[in-house]
């Protein structure tokens, strides 16, 4: 190594040991619940992704491990994600929806006590009226551990090209969500109405056409 | 019998039907490769094939996957003990191995992108030496993070290939670390950066008595095309609500979520420029020849683009911004209130992982 080099690496390291920077990688004492919402014509899908900091993973896994062997069974994790879709308001053009639990998963205490397991709940909810074209509203609240919660939420893009997302509204802190959309005509059904609309369209031109034509002189021979 | 007009009959049903199905939406095509870019390819498959010549055999093994394995989605922003990643830790490696993998690094990425990496690279290096690891900043802390196996560092980073380097075969580099995903597909002669996450704590530090800021370039021309817009534009961008985290950040490929904010289309001339020069600090980490054909697929999407942001509009205040159009999504978002501690992602929701070109 250069004489040059060690001097850079030197200050390098120097600089490094000075810096009075808080160190941590990732959030510590608040609980992010991030939610996005599906929306399809028959129901709502719902993913939520929960990951605790560092500073209060432990006191979440013991609400969760409520035995407190360390670790979180079957009957645990299903408990507690029922506690979740229980502190969560969901509903549709006002009716309110109930939330089904679809799939849970836990990660590991020590990736919990690191600030970055994430326990990802999947939940559904049928929507009523669901041939209905025209507008409708989705509310959407989650007032799970708010002392500690911090909220993202958002509306993914429906798969079905048929529903558009209109405007959307949040309180600040992203505990609640609500969403006007639209379901449109089926667009096949309104191609096939196009077609029944152009074959409609050609018969009329088909008929103005022949009122149209001169009389046949009699004897004349029709080569058609 | 009198004949039919057949033409007539074939527009009249024709046009009718075209007009029904052209209400679906069609995926972008795909680029094809020009040029310049079949030569940066080349270069980048020697430098990839010269890096491979330094390893033995077990490095090999350690350091190859296939292209369509899981390796290619288990990336993360985590710092190593918070998450395991596969590949070749540079620590590990030999200086000749490490200096040829940078040279991969440099074949694939710009100047100005090579140099953003080793920024944040050596900004972990920094964190790695500050306070000795100790969370700071908040009471209650729960000690070093080095005490719970949280390692940070310039040694903390791997490289992985997937896939035979090859100038037609798809194949991909992953290179990443705390704080650090830079994912290049290269595939059908072209090259593709997303998704990748370049993020950065500390957010400014000295070296050599130089200041760096590794993200600086994506704060201060985002605080500054926000302060362009008149103040009818802000009251369209600005979002109501804060906006604590990345939405699309690791693990979330393939979820599109419905666009806010400001249309594009709505910007003036100057404002768009300013808005295409701050998504090239994303775009423009890749080499010039992808970089400028990414550009010039967001600069056509651009009235289809929306710019969101939340937060502060003066520089040095907390803000979250959001740039997304149909082949794009940028997000930067501080972390927990730190201004030294920031998240960003770069997504094609149509070209993740070169998803459009390798179904070619």
């Amino acid at each position: 190594m250069t004489a040059r080099a060690l001097a850079t690496r030197l200050v390098f390291v120097l600089v490094c040991l000075a810096s009075p920077l808080a160190v941590e990688a990732h959030r510590l004492d608040e609980y992010l619940q991030a939610t996005r919402l599906s929306v399809a014509r028959d129901r709502i899908d719902l993913e939520l992704d929960l990951t605790a900091g560092a500073d209060v993973a432990s006191a979440v896994f013991a609400s969760i491990d409520t035995n407190h062997d360390g670790r979180i069974s079957p009957a645990e994790g299903e408990a507690y994600a029922k506690r979740v879709l229980t502190s969560i308001v969901c509903s549709a053009d006002g009716q309110s929806l109930p939330l089904t639990l679809v799939d849970r998963r836990f990660p590991e205490l020590n990736e919990m006590k690191l600030g970055t397991g994430v326990i990802r709940l999947r939940g559904s909810a049928a929507l009523p009226a669901l041939a209905a074209t025209g507008r409708h509203q989705i509310y959407y609240r989650n007032a799970h551990k708010p002392e500690i919660g911090a909220y993202l939420v958002n509306a993914l893009i429906p798969t079905d090209n048929r529903i558009a997302i209109g405007h959307q509204q949040r309180d600040y802190a992203q505990h609640e969500l609500m969403i006007e959309y639209e379901v449109r005509r089926d667009p096949l059904r309104s191609s096939l109405w196009w077609l029944l609309a152009g074959v409609a369209m050609a018969g009329v031109l088909y008929v103005t056409r022949l009122s149209r034509m001169p009389s046949r002189v009699p004897g004349n021979i029709d080569c058609a | 019998m009198k004949k039919l007009n057949v033409p007539l009959l074939w527009l009249a049903v024709t046009i009718p039907l075209a007009a029904g199905f052209m209400q679906r939406a069609g995926s972008p095509p795909a680029p094809s490769a020009s040029n310049s870019s079949a030569a940066t390819t080349s270069k980048v498959v020697a430098a990839a094939n010269m890096f491979l010549a330094t390893l033995s055999d077990a490095e090999k093994a350690k350091g190859t996957f296939a292209f369509s394995s899981s390796q290619r989605t288990g990336w993360s922003n985590l710092p190593t003990g918070a998450f395991q990643r596969n590949g070749l830790r540079f620590g590990d490696l030999a200086q000749q191995k490490k200096d040829a993998a940078f040279g991969l690094l440099a074949a694939a990425l710009s100047r100005d992108g090579y140099q953003k990496v080793m920024n944040i690279m050596n900004g972990d290096e920094v964190l790695k030496n500050s306070n000795g690891g100790q969370t700071g900043g908040r009471q209650g802390g729960r000690g070093p993070a080095q005490s719970r196996g949280i390692q940070f560092g310039r040694d903390e980073y791997y490289m992985a290939l997937l896939g035979t380097p090859s100038t037609t075969s798809p194949w991909m580099i992953q290179f990443g670390g705390h704080h650090l995903a830079i994912n290049v597909t290269v595939a059908a002669g072209n090259q593709v950066m997303t998704p990748s996450l370049p993020a950065a704590q500390p957010a400014k530090y000295t070296l050599n008595g130089q200041t760096i800021r590794p993200l600086g370039n994506e704060n201060d021309k985002g605080f500054a095309l926000i302060n362009a817009l008149t103040a009818a534009q802000q009251k369209q961008a600005i979002l109501n609500y804060e906006v604590k985290d990345l939405v699309l950040g690791p693990g979330e490929d393939g979820k599109v979520i419905q666009p806010e904010g400001i249309l594009v289309s709505e910007l003036n001339a100057s404002q768009q420029a300013m808005l295409l020069d701050l998504a090239h600090e994303w775009v423009g980490i890749l080499n010039d020849e992808g970089a400028a054909a990414k550009m010039a697929e967001i600069k056509a999407n651009l009235p289809r683009t929306y710019f969101a942001w939340s937060g502060a509009t003066k520089n040095g205040g907390l803000a979250y911004y959001r740039i997304q159009g149909p082949t794009l999504v940028i997000e930067y978002a501080p972390q927990q209130g730190d201004l030294d501690h920031i998240h960003t992602i770069y997504r094609d929701p149509t070209n993740d992982y070169g998803a459009r070109l390798v179904t070619q």
